[in-house]
């Protein structure tokens, strides 16, 4: 049990660790086809409400918004780094606790949650390792970085459950590309 | 004959001897029984230290919005001193904006940090730079966490239990003075003392003095009730002599100073000093002044009598009685005395660093989520996520806009109550609670105990419920007209709009932001009841509303705090976070029993949840809750929902922005009519307090497969952002939506402006703003 989460431990420092050295994605290409969301697939058309009907705006003429990139502030770095340090040496709930703090500071960045779900993997709480993994996709959408991560935290999670169809399923999503 | 007599005389004396003998035995059989119980008792006080809860503590970060002034005030609330570092952990000096602090060793759940010297600078807006006095880097740090109050677990009684070394000499010595000058010299009952007040009693004919010593106080206050009979006096005479025989007078002069009634606050008695402090001055023992100190001797002898804040007068006599005769007993000085004599009572403000409100709440998750043989142990600390400053923000709101509304409201002369609850809607943390008008008082917790109907706090889960289904978008019209419905009991439902008003064909965006009652039920109606039951309910309603058509428009009853759950999800792209009050529970050795990990899991779906987001953001600027503007920083957005329930009897508003999300009841308790909307009760004291808060503004991430479209806001067709009463909402990507032939959007032909339609839009709109 103690070796499984050292090596899980490991290779999760490491994951991180490279997330972090990663430093800027590059946005060259973006998907020119809407990724389906997560949760909801794109609803259809709405009746038509108004007789006068003008040539109706095609969402192709409209430009893609620009690509997103979360970064950690500073401070949310270091605690970060603390975490990872504090996982490394098996202090789980250690890292969990130094996360929440880091929450505090920005509460709504996707990055954080991707650490935080990873934290609940080596845990064993692949449920809620989920959660921050869709938590993150919403979060982190238009970062392709981001949702990157998450994607694969997710499929983790996934899998995890013995939910593969789904993992599998979210591999071929245009982020995990 | 002699003999007979002497053999007489023996057996009297024999008898006289066994009766003795048997007296002495009962009296030792009564004294060990007596020492049993006042031993265990006290040993049983003496060890059952409470728990002390602590407030979140403040994160400090390049960045952080906190200027230099708003440091000082956090630094004074953890208690340091300003003046020089070098002096001790405590202590911190001010040049300008440069601060050095030297930090105390303190206890936080993960680590136990040791001193350490820091330098901080902040301008008028931030915090600029932070580094260690050694040199080294410090990219966040974290002041001490406020003490907020202590709670027993168990039997849920608070007290702030003193301890030993926490005590200032001026109270040891002054209560000494005052109530039992010869403490340090008897052994538990003065006889001497009790021979005094027993002839000033006697030759006044009543009982003046009580000739007790703090130590017969003290098993008084244990064990025995307020009879005077020889009996008892005799009891607690024997008992304070057994408590003397084993305790040393240090030991029963603190448990007597942490034992002692000081006041009753509502159901709530005021035992010990500590409390009786934070009650009356709100500031920790240690730093009362010396007529703070007076006043709380001088309260022991008739607290209700004394009570300062009902009798000001008696307990400003009281105070300066005591005052003299401390200078007498040369406890202080003449000068000290008199000057001290000269200032008036002092008491706090309402509200301050006592919450009961909050307090309430970590005591129920308390008891819901820990095993109470753990919560049994001594020397626990509870971590919370309250945040001061946003504690005293919500009460300043509700204590001043209600004091403003109740002139106002239909019942002249009557007060109206309010709640409010603030939450960070990502991790679910609860940053404060408010309960009532009376913040700094533990009567009824109105924002966890009472369940009103929210009225149209609803209606967010009926858009979106219809949103879910695919077949409406913000842009969708709707028909606002008439509706009669036979109800399965044979009677008619009719609702009407709140101005009592119908509209026509209006998008839904336009219907949610004005509240329209006529078109929210349609589209409710089409929707199915069980689908928007199911949709509360994935949002974080715990119970099942009942399946009739009146619950479109919100007659289901909640509390603020459940009302705040449902938020959460809508607040953070439809993920429920689990409300959380107690972070952690920590041993006396600093091992944590349990913490609580942020648990969060979707509720509803992100994209479907970002359109009616988008909509409740035109409730402030087009809709119900535009007086917000007036109240909040210029330029911030928030989004939220206004609710009034049946002739205005609740006034509810519950908002967002990118910083905290707050739910905000006024009302009366009696629930009669208050005359005031949500927009006109509940949404000053949301707005006064977010304004306070210096909140970021909301800007939810569009999330994958929505974009954002511009609208016209009366007729629902795409234009573009330049055109008049253009809105912003979000639709699936891709949606067609018909486009506006006289203003067109940015991509299609040129705008056209019609200058008719704008006037009529214009008329329209001024009409609608002076109704409300």
């Amino acid at each position: 049990m103690a070796e499984k989460h050292h090596s899980l431990i490991a290779l999760l420092f490491i994951s991180g660790a490279a997330s972090l050295l990663s430093g800027c994605p590059s946005f060259s290409s973006r998907p020119e086809e809407p990724s389906s969301s997560v949760t909801s697939p794109p609803a259809p058309a709405p009746k038509p409400a108004s007789p006068a009907q003008p040539p109706p705006t095609a969402p192709s003429e409209r430009p893609l918004p620009p690509p997103r990139e979360n970064r950690l502030s500073p401070a949310t770095r270091s605690l970060v780094n603390q975490a990872h340090a504090l996982l490394a040496r098996g202090d789980i709930d250690g890292a969990s606790t130094t996360l929440d703090r880091a929450l505090r500071i920005e509460p709504s960045n996707p990055l954080l949650w991707i650490e935080i779900g990873r934290v609940r993997m080596v845990e064993g709480d692949s449920h809620q390792a989920e959660s921050c993994a869709r938590k993150a996709l919403a979060l982190g959408s238009g970062d392709h970085a981001a949702q990157n991560q998450a994607g694969h935290l997710l499929i983790d999670a996934l899998r995890a459950q013995g939910r593969n169809p789904e993992a599998h399923e979210i591999e071929s999503r245009p982020y995990m590309h | 004959m002699a003999r007979s007599r002497s053999r007489l005389w023996r057996r009297i004396f024999f008898a006289a001897a066994i009766s003795l003998l048997l007296i002495a035995a009962a009296f030792g059989i009564w004294v060990v029984h007596l020492d049993h119980l006042v031993t265990r008792e006290f040993q049983g006080r003496h060890w059952s230290v409470p728990a002390h809860v602590y407030a979140a503590p403040l994160e400090l970060y390049v960045g952080a919005a906190l200027s230099a002034d708003d440091l000082e005030e956090e630094l004074h609330r953890v208690h340091y001193h300003r003046g020089d570092p070098a002096q001790g952990p405590g202590n911190y000096r001010r040049v300008g904006n440069a601060f050095d602090i030297e930090a105390r060793r303190v206890r936080f759940i993960d680590e136990l940090r040791e001193p350490v010297r820091v330098s901080i600078h902040a301008d008028a807006a931030a915090i600029t730079s932070m580094r260690l006095a050694s040199g080294g880097d410090l990219p966040v740090f974290r002041l001490d966490p406020p003490v907020i109050g202590s709670v027993f677990p168990i039997h849920g009684e608070d007290r702030l239990v003193v301890a030993p070394a926490d005590v200032p000499l001026l109270l040891k010595k002054g209560i000494k003075a005052i109530e039992d000058r010869r403490f340090d010299e008897h052994h538990g009952v003065d006889v001497l003392g009790m021979m005094r007040a027993l002839w000033v009693d006697l030759r006044a004919g009543r009982v003046v003095q009580g000739g007790s010593t703090l130590t017969q106080q003290l098993v008084k206050n244990y064990f025995l009730s307020d009879e005077q009979t020889i009996g008892r006096k005799l009891t607690e005479a024997a008992m304070a002599l057994r408590l003397e025989a084993h305790y040393s007078k240090e030991e029963i002069l603190v448990a007597y100073l942490n034992e002692v009634f000081l006041g009753q606050d509502g159901t709530r008695a005021i035992h010990g000093f500590g409390l009786g402090s934070e009650y009356y001055f709100a500031k920790p023992l240690q730093e009362l002044d010396v007529q703070e100190t007076a006043l709380l001797i001088g309260l022991v002898k008739g607290p209700s009598y004394y009570d300062p804040r009902k009798h000001p007068e008696r307990a400003l006599t009281r105070r300066n009685l005591v005052l003299k005769e401390l200078a007498e007993a040369r406890v202080i000085d003449d000068k000290t005395a008199l000057r001290a004599a000269a200032t008036p009572l002092g008491l706090r403000p309402p509200g301050g660093s006592y919450v009961p409100a909050y307090i309430d709440l970590v005591r129920r998750h308390l008891k819901r989520d820990y095993a109470e043989a753990d919560l049994s142990a001594a020397g626990l600390s509870v971590y919370t996520s309250l945040d001061p400053r946003a504690q005293a923000a919500a009460e300043r709101a509700i204590t001043q806009d209600l004091q403003r509304l109740d002139a106002r409201a239909a019942q002249k002369g009557s007060r109206l109550e309010g709640a409010q609850i603030i939450a960070e809607p990502n991790s679910g943390d609860v940053v404060a609670v408010v309960g009532g008008r009376d913040v700094g008082t533990d009567g009824f917790n109105r924002a966890l105990d009472a369940r009103r109907p929210i009225g149209s706090l609803v209606k967010p889960a009926v858009y979106l419920a219809a949103i879910e289904t695919g077949r409406y978008t913000a842009a969708t019209l709707i028909e606002d007209a008439p509706i009669q419905l036979k109800l399965p009991d044979g009677s008619i439902w009719a609702p009407q709009n709140f101005e009592r008003d119908t509209n026509g064909m209006v998008p839904a965006a336009r219907a949610l932001a004005e509240s329209l009652n006529l078109a929210t039920v349609k589209i409710g109606l089409d929707v199915g009841l069980p689908k928007v039951a199911e949709t509360l309910e994935h949002l974080g309603l715990d119970s099942q509303p009942t399946l009739n058509p009146s619950m479109l428009l919100g007659t289901v009853e909640m509390s603020p705090l459940e009302v705040v759950q449902i938020y959460t999800s809508l607040a953070n792209g439809g993920f429920r976070a689990r409300l959380r009050a107690v972070r952690a529970v920590l041993d006396d050795k600093g091992h944590a029993l349990k913490s609580f990990k942020v648990q969060v899991e979707a509720a509803a779906p992100s994209a479907a949840v970002y359109q009616v987001d988008r909509m409740m953001m035109l409730v402030p600027t087009r809709g119900t809750a535009r007086e917000a503007a007036a109240r909040l920083p210029k330029g911030l957005i928030i989004a939220g929902k206004t609710g009034t329930s049946s002739d205005t009897r609740d006034s509810w508003f519950a908002g967002f922005t990118g910083s905290y999300l707050s739910v905000v009841w006024v009302g009366y308790d009696d629930n009669r009519v208050t005359g005031l909307t949500g927009a006109a009760g509940a949404l000053p004291v949301w707005a006064d307090t977010m304004a306070s808060l210096k909140p970021v503004s909301y800007a939810p991430v569009t999330p994958d497969a929505v974009e954002d479209r511009w609208i016209g806001y009366l007729d629902g067709m795409e234009t573009s952002a330049s055109c008049p009463n253009a809105v912003e909402i979000a639709v699936p990507t891709g949606t067609v939506l018909p486009a506006n032939p006289s203003c067109a959007p940015a991509n299609g032909p040129a705008p056209n402006p019609s200058p008719s339609a704008t006037a009529g839009d214009k008329i329209k709109q001024w009409l609608k703003n002076i109704i409300h």
